[in-house]
């Protein structure tokens, strides 16, 4: 029997056992480090820019995460209002995901946090910052805080020579007033990979090489067209999910936070550029140099003269009958805008209110749920549920009979992004599997910060 | 153009008159009464206005060999069209009707523009209009005159602002050498709908620059108005204006009605 001094003596072993290895987990390196400061970027050589980044670079450094092998990153707040990290497309729990609203810390000025945790799934993630900008266009989206993040497989199928990265961003932003009657941000400068067209290095490819792209749309707002001339893409990801139906195609669409991975094949030698498909974005300097190696010249362009995209083509074949309905939850959307002024941003409204005060059903774990989107407003919407990835399934219904009323049911695209035209109605479908709250919004910065944001809670 | 209300005001002869007989003090002009926004056209498009404009109560009585101006119509169509991102030209003819006149050709302008681009991210709204244009003696004394309008506006909310401290020179008149006068307009409105804004705008003219007019001889307008914004491609404004100086026709409504219009390739990527 143990005598109550023995007791106290195995007590504080305990104790200080679990202290040490508290201590001892402390004082672990992490694994990675982000450091958030203010940086001066030279976009061009004429365009400088004082913004808030990661490491002192925009895009941040790529990271490349195991997938299944845990992770530690420490990330350290060198400005003076709190940031907070959101890892783009993982299924992570709300402490780490890096969303205020569903319960990530902040990360105080001049204070550190850890993100420890296991990155699945594959594919291509991202990484940003995920703190409101409230007007302030040099906060939040607006500023550098963004990177690409990329998930190991444990077995990689692809078969490509070289990879390239890819970060498609909008700079400078200011408010103009736009067609729908309310300001919107504009920006003065476009870039790829933090430099505009002919500002810097060129991607250097070979002859015979299949090149795997994998682009992030970091815009704060607004879409994105990317062509290569000369060359076709064909898309085998979006979001960093394979496609079960990989196209070849002669452009992308790239809504905010959006990804697609794409194979080329480099078999039309010369240098090229791949960049804005819309002239005046081109202009503002979205755009890189492809060179091929012992190629010389000024870069070439073959200028589209339409926008081609659409999601269906990357289906599996179109299912005639729509999917069975009993075991799947409905949940209705309705997406308005409220008229603040000309002078103003519109707010925005979830079935009739804007964050913080916008509701929805407990998600019950295991459930699947049908999100419908119904979006009556003049905008498109970039769409994206936290910690969870869902299926597309139907796309493209008019509201306003301009378009089609009927929208084929689509099987097999996986994404954690969707856009949503104005004026119609998308439908997508996830499995309640990762309990805890769940933040659903628009990806466009502005709209985020005027109400565009819901957060689920699991029963 | 109010310039040439101004600028019949300033002519000796019509401060003769004016002195005495201060109901004929209303001179004429109100030919495109409008507060001017920082905005430009866009290239290759063009804005086709039509300013109407009819003076219920003004001047009664032929002053100096022009015209009165009750119940004058003044019709002035406005063309404008853009440049590129941040400049564009505007050209203007004006026409007056009245009983015992018939419609008359009034005169002409040229008006280029340059704004400070959104881009540069001001925190105001501004622009530069240079006005240069002739119109006939019978409607105004001073018949080449130069206007320099800079433009601040500003959109808070539902709240629009806008000022033009304009200076108005004589070219060829009676006025020549009276240097630039003192013309500011202004506006304040408010949206009531995403559709619907109304608001006050005032304009004026001060007199010379060096040595303003009396009060008595000033031009001091007030108009209640509304906009409606039905589309980007159309521009609706109405008010009913009162002078408030013996200077002014006391009582003026007007209208415009603008269209834009859009040329060249409309391809998406473009």
């Amino acid at each position: 029997m143990l005598s109550r001094r023995t007791l106290l003596k195995l007590s504080s072993a305990a104790a200080l056992s679990s202290s040490l290895s508290a201590l001892a987990e402390d004082l672990a390196a992490p694994d990675l480090r982000l450091d958030i400061a203010a940086v001066t970027l030279a976009l061009s050589p004429r365009h400088k820019l004082r913004t808030t980044a990661y490491n002192g670079q925009a895009p941040g450094p790529l990271l490349r995460l195991r997938e299944g092998q845990p992770v530690t990153i420490e990330v350290a707040n060198h400005t003076d209002h709190a940031e907070v990290v959101h890892w783009h497309g993982l299924f992570l729990p709300p402490a780490v995901d890096g969303a205020l609203e569903e319960g990530t810390p902040a990360i105080a000025p001049g204070a550190s946090a850890r993100y420890t945790f296991t990155p699945a799934p594959a594919g291509l993630r991202w990484y940003h910052t995920h703190a409101m900008a409230m007007g302030d266009l040099s906060r939040g989206l607006y500023s550098g805080q963004h990177g690409l993040l990329m998930i190991e497989p444990r077995n990689n199928p692809g078969r490509y020579d070289r990879e390239l990265f890819l970060a498609l961003e909008d700079w400078s932003g200011y408010l103009s007033a736009s067609e729908d009657g309310a300001m919107n941000p504009s920006y003065a400068v476009s870039t790829i990979n933090g430099k505009t067209l002919g500002s810097g290095e060129p991607l250097r490819v070979k002859q015979g090489e299949r090149a795997l792209l994998h682009v992030v749309n970091t815009s704060p707002t607004d879409v994105h067209w990317i062509a290569l001339a000369g060359h076709e893409l064909q898309v085998i990801a979006l979001d960093g999910n394979p496609v079960p139906s990989p196209r070849r195609v002669p452009m992308l669409r790239i809504a905010p936070a959006e990804r697609v991975c794409a194979i080329v094949e480099m078999n039309n030698p010369g240098i090229w550029i791949l960049g804005e498909v819309r002239k005046h974005l081109q202009a503002a300097g979205l755009g890189i140099v492809v060179e091929y190696a012992d190629q010389h010249g000024a870069p070439r362009w073959l200028q589209p003269t339409d926008l081609v995209w659409n999601y269906e083509q990357f289906a599996t074949a179109p299912v005639q009958e729509p999917p069975p309905s009993g075991a799947t939850i409905v949940v209705p959307l309705v997406i308005e805008s409220k008229f603040r002024g000309h002078g103003a941003m519109e707010s925005w409204l979830i079935n009739g209110r804007s964050y913080p005060d916008t509701t929805a059903e407990p998600l019950r774990e295991g459930l699947r749920y049908r999100l419908q989107f119904i979006n009556k407003s003049h905008d498109d919407h970039p769409l994206h549920l936290h910690r969870h990835s869902f299926e597309l399934r139907s796309l493209g219904r008019s509201l306003d009979g301009s378009g089609s009323a009927s929208a084929p049911y689509i099987a097999g695209i996986i994404k954690d992004v969707v856009l949503v035209d104005a004026h119609t109605q998308a439908e997508v479908e996830f499995i309640a599997d990762h309990p805890g709250a769940t933040l659903f919004h628009c990806h466009q910065q502005s709209h985020m910060d005027m109400g565009f944001m819901l957060l689920f809670h699991y029963a | 153009m109010r310039e040439r209300l101004a600028a019949l005001l300033r002519s000796a002869p019509a401060l003769l008159a004016l002195a005495l007989l201060p109901q004929l003090a209303s001179a004429q002009g109100n030919y495109e009464i409008q507060v001017y926004g920082s905005e430009t056209l866009p290239a290759h498009s063009l804005m086709v206005e039509l300013h109407s404009n009819f003076t219920i109560e003004g001047q009664d009585n032929t002053v100096d060999g022009v015209y009165p101006t009750t119940h004058q119509l003044h019709e002035t169509l406005e063309l404008t069209t853009g440049l590129n991102g941040w400049s564009e030209v505007g050209f203007y003819v004006f026409t007056s009707e009245q009983n015992g006149h018939g419609v008359q050709w009034v005169g002409d302008h040229l008006r280029p523009r340059i704004r400070i681009p959104e881009s540069w991210g001001w925190p105001v709204g501004v622009s530069l209009s240079m006005e240069l244009g002739y119109q006939r003696p019978e409607y105004s004394p001073d018949t080449w005159t130069w206007e320099i309008r800079p433009i601040i506006d500003k959109s808070v909310g539902r709240w629009y602002f806008a000022v033009n401290p304009a200076l108005e020179r004589t070219l060829h008149g009676p006025d020549v050498n009276q240097g630039f006068a003192f013309a500011p307009s202004a506006k304040i409105s408010y949206d009531f709908t995403p559709v619907i804004s109304g608001g006050i705008e005032y304009y004026a003219d001060y007199g010379p620059l060096s040595d303003f007019s009396p009060v008595h001889d000033q031009q001091q307008q007030v108009f209640a108005v509304a906009d409606l914004n039905v589309s980007p491609l159309w521009e609706i404004n109405f008010g009913v204006g009162i002078g408030a100086t013996a200077s002014t026709d006391h009582l003026i409504v007007k209208c415009i009605l603008g269209r834009r219009f859009d040329w060249g390739r409309h391809s998406p990527v473009d």
